[in-house]
């Protein structure tokens, strides 16, 4: 994952470092395509988890139409998002409010 | 190494092929999920996005790659612990890719469930969803097989 970033101004740096502040949240949004099998294997392979926890997120994902699957500082939540995309899987990340 | 055998039949996977090769030339140059990331920085997001590019391109080659002369003589295509991961993936993007083309007519619960009868469709949607279906049952060979190799490479 590329991390060469680059801020022109330090009125532009602050406004970064205050973004990257704080707890975000890595969200897996449902699509259509993407079999739950192979959900399961993208959750097992890239976030770590063991078979139940995988399909609980799988599932929620599917029937609510989003999971939350990790939470943390901003510069690994990226890390996940690029990864989960390198598998074909739509991940945004949000702020975790609660922090 | 543990590795799969699959013949196919020859005079319905072949034409499957024009479709797959015709989309895997898409995504050299577009992700097959768009990135949702609105607020990375211009720069950091040309990155990520190339560097996608490149992973997506290499998996994709890698599928294609199984339809070699061996295919058109036997019929037969390999999964193994070497190539299992890259052509998962590159199932995955077709199938995206499938769905932004020529199967969003179809309708999400329809490609959901796979359900449906091609008597009904015409072509090319009729190829096109056969091509889906077919990918997808290369993924679910793959991870009742290979999950384990997948998990531990």
């Amino acid at each position: 994952m590329p991390d060469d970033r680059t801020h022109t101004s330090p009125e532009t740096q602050a406004v970064t470092e205050l973004r990257m502040e704080g707890v975000w949240r890595v969200v897996v949004l449902n699509d259509p395509v993407n079999l739950m099998s192979y959900v399961v294997l993208v959750f097992k392979k890239v976030l770590g988890f063991d078979e139940q926890t995988a399909r609980t997120h799988m599932l929620e994902v599917h029937e609510q139409g989003r999971s939350v699957v990790w939470s943390g500082l901003r510069e690994k939540a990226e890390a996940y998002v690029f990864t989960l995309q390198q598998w074909h899987l739509t991940a945004v990340l949000e702020p975790d409010e609660a922090h | 190494m543990k590795r799969i055998e699959v013949k196919l039949a020859l005079p319905v996977v072949a034409p499957l092929l024009d479709v797959i090769r015709e989309l895997a030339d898409g995504l050299r140059k577009n992700l097959a999920a768009p990135l949702a990331l609105a607020d990375l920085d211009a720069e950091f997001h040309d990155a990520w996005v190339s560097e996608l590019i490149t992973s997506q391109s290499e998996d994709v080659q890698r599928l294609l790659a199984l339809f070699n002369d061996e295919f058109f003589t036997e019929g037969v295509v390999a999964f193994d612990e070497e190539n299992a991961e890259c052509i998962v993936r590159a199932c995955a993007a077709i199938r995206l890719r499938l769905r932004e083309h020529y199967l969003k007519k179809v309708g999400d619960e329809t490609l959901e469930t796979g359900e449906v009868d091609m008597a009904t469709l015409e072509e090319p949607l009729r190829r096109a969803f056969m091509c889906y279906l077919f990918l997808a049952t290369v993924q679910e060979l793959i991870i009742q097989h290979l999950d384990a190799s997948i998990l531990d490479s």
